[in-house]
């Protein structure tokens, strides 16, 4: 099953009572902002927001947390809103499997509604806003951003989707971010090289599962569309932009169209960032942008960013430890059994995983660190047993509590990379990381009294399924 | 030309006025950036009262870090 486009998914929140829509006046600043980060601070079960009347514009309509809690996150994925997040972790991971799903391609476009290809003004065509106070400026930070590689341009895999923040800069001018390691950096490096523009295409207001696989750490050349359509079960929908190379989802509510300008770097930020600081100034890529299409009434998509837990958390949740789990997988087909990344990006990761002999877990701990994601996150990693859940922290803190000792199972790597927007990295970039040991040592490695685990009563399981049931029918 | 709550550049401009007309008005600093609507607090707007360890000196801007830096060019 498969959302058409942005609206229909609204529709199914709406229908679910997870779509909150606010029709009384609010104004740009504070309130946008403020009711994004409120959401999340009063619920792990927020609705998705629709704001249809905002002081100053005319039938302007902004969602914001779409995407922002684990009911939205099942129903991105088309599963009950109650589903668990391991649940959802392990269907992911199967879905995954099935990739790659060849794109359906579409003659025409909702967006060709209305195009503009001159004097375009975006602060009159989007309705920006200030999310952060000291944020440098009005951002877009959930727009799908579309490149080519320019060295092998024919080659569809190699088409990039990613979502990196965009600051507003001017009328038709954009900043973006793109760190170093993500795929658009490698697309960018390549135009530089040759002294061209990389042209880029921003989708905004696209249904979930193309925006979450943007913000999947998946491999250089393989296509997040293709993986849109392992995770949906249905051929992704796209659409040639005309004039261009560039394929784009075809529900999307705005299309910008431009070009990253070779050479050109301008100050950009500072910008609240996922790990609840500052980003600070940087001199940042600039965008010009040429054409916007946008449906009729468009709807604004947006985020709120900041101190986890943020929409942002529930988007790079699931999607950044699938790819991880099964890279682990790969190296250890046996013994991995879950990885939850979800803390921070993944800056702390916890492993659960089966023991070949003693040292196997420092191992995979290391391992994890290794992997594409681990290269800049992973700053430390727990491993636990098998029999632990990692995504229930209780056990997860009882494994630490029991089943670490501080002289054995603390490994401390010095200087490894880290992502420079650690705040903690120093330089920025560099960052010792730590592996904890949570796991039951086994043979060769005998220590502590753990001969006698305790077993719950023999009808445990039979009163939880009573229990269950009692419950479920009050 | 306004003066740049952040930088205090003298070349920030207007950039677009509220669709509902005398509602707002958006404006943008050439030098640092900065953006914002008049309708924001007066610490976001007013040059003398915007945080200071938020200030950007124009002198630090053509210092800041490049994210990517720029590669040199080869040729293909
Ligand atoms: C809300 C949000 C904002 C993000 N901002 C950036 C950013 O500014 N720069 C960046 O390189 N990655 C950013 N990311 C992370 C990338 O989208 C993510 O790492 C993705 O896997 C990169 O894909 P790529 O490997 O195809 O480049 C952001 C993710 C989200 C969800
Ligand atoms: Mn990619
Ligand atoms: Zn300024």
């Amino acid at each position: 099953m498969a959302y058409k486009d942005f609206r229909d998914f609204l529709d199914t929140l709406r229908k679910e009572g997870q779509l909150l829509t606010i029709e009384d006046e609010v104004m740009p600043e504070p309130d946008l902002g403020s009711a994004g980060r409120a959401i999340n601070n009063v619920s792990d079960k927020s609705p998705a927001l629709l704001f249809t009347n905002i002081h100053g514009y005319q039938n302007a309509s902004v969602a914001m947390n779409v995407i922002g809690s684990w009911p939205n996150h099942a129903l991105m994925m088309g599963l009950p809103k109650n589903t668990p997040v391991k649940e959802q972790f392990f269907e992911f991971a199967r879905r995954w499997d099935n990739f790659p799903v060849p794109v359906k391609r579409m003659d025409s476009a909702p967006f060709q509604e209305v195009e503009i290809n001159q004097d375009v003004n975006l602060f009159d065509i989007l309705p920006l806003f200030r999310l952060n106070q000291y944020d440098g400026g009005f951002y877009i930070d959930k727009a799908c951003v579309i490149s080519r590689d320019p060295s092998d341009p024919d080659n569809f895999n190699k088409q990039n989707v990613g979502i990196y923040r965009i600051q507003v800069k001017g009328r038709d001018t954009l900043g973006i971010q793109p760190v170093p390691q993500h795929d658009i950096a490698v697309h960018l490096r390549m135009a530089e090289e040759r002294g061209e523009n990389l042209p880029v295409a921003l989708a905004i207001g696209c249904e979930p599962v193309i925006t979450t696989m943007a913000a999947a750490p998946i491999g250089y050349d393989q296509s997040e569309y293709e993986m849109a359509g392992a995770i949906q079960g249905e051929p992704y929908k796209v659409f040639t932009l005309p004039g261009t190379n560039l394929d784009v989802p075809w529900g999307a509510e705005f299309i910008l169209e431009g070009e990253i300008l070779a050479g050109v770097r301008e100050f950009e930020g500072p910008f609240g960032e996922f790990t609840g600081h500052y980003s600070g100034g940087r001199s940042m890529p600039v965008i010009r942008i040429k054409r916007v299409y946008h449906r009729k009434n468009p709807i604004f998509e947006h985020l709120y960013i900041g101190m986890p837990w943020t929409e942002t958390d529930y988007m790079v949740g699931v999607n950044t430890c699938v790819p991880m789990y099964q890279q682990l997988k790969d190296a250890f087909p046996n013994e991995i059994v879950a990885v939850n990344a979800m803390y921070t990006h993944g800056l702390v990761a916890i492993i659960s995983t089966k023991k070949r002999y003693g040292g196997f877990a420092k191992a995979v701990g290391m391992r994890a660190m290794t992997t594409p994601h681990g290269l800049g996150y992973c700053k430390l990693v727990i491993v636990v047993d098998e029999t632990v859940d990692p995504f229930n922290l209780p056990q997860v803190m009882w494994a630490l509590s029991t089943k670490m000792h501080p002289a054995h199972d603390v490994i401390i790597l010095p200087d490894m990379s880290v992502l420079p927007l650690d705040p903690g990295s120093n330089p920025a970039g560099i960052s010792h990381k730590m592996i904890l040991d949570a796991t039951t040592p086994v043979a060769p490695e005998t220590r502590g009294h753990y001969t006698q685990p305790l077993d719950a009563p023999l009808a445990t399981e039979k009163w939880e399924k009573i229990f269950q049931d009692l419950l479920s029918n009050q | 030309m306004t003066t740049c709550p952040r930088c205090d550049s003298t070349k920030a401009e207007a950039v677009a006025k509220s669709p509902v007309q005398g509602a707002w008005t958006v404006y943008t600093c050439p030098v640092c950036f900065y953006t914002w609507r008049s309708t924001e607090a007066d610490k976001f707007t007013e040059p003398s009262k915007y945080e200071p360890s938020f200030k950007v000196n124009q002198a630090d801007i053509p210092n800041a870090i490049q994210v990517p830096t720029v590669p040199s060019r080869t040729n293909h």
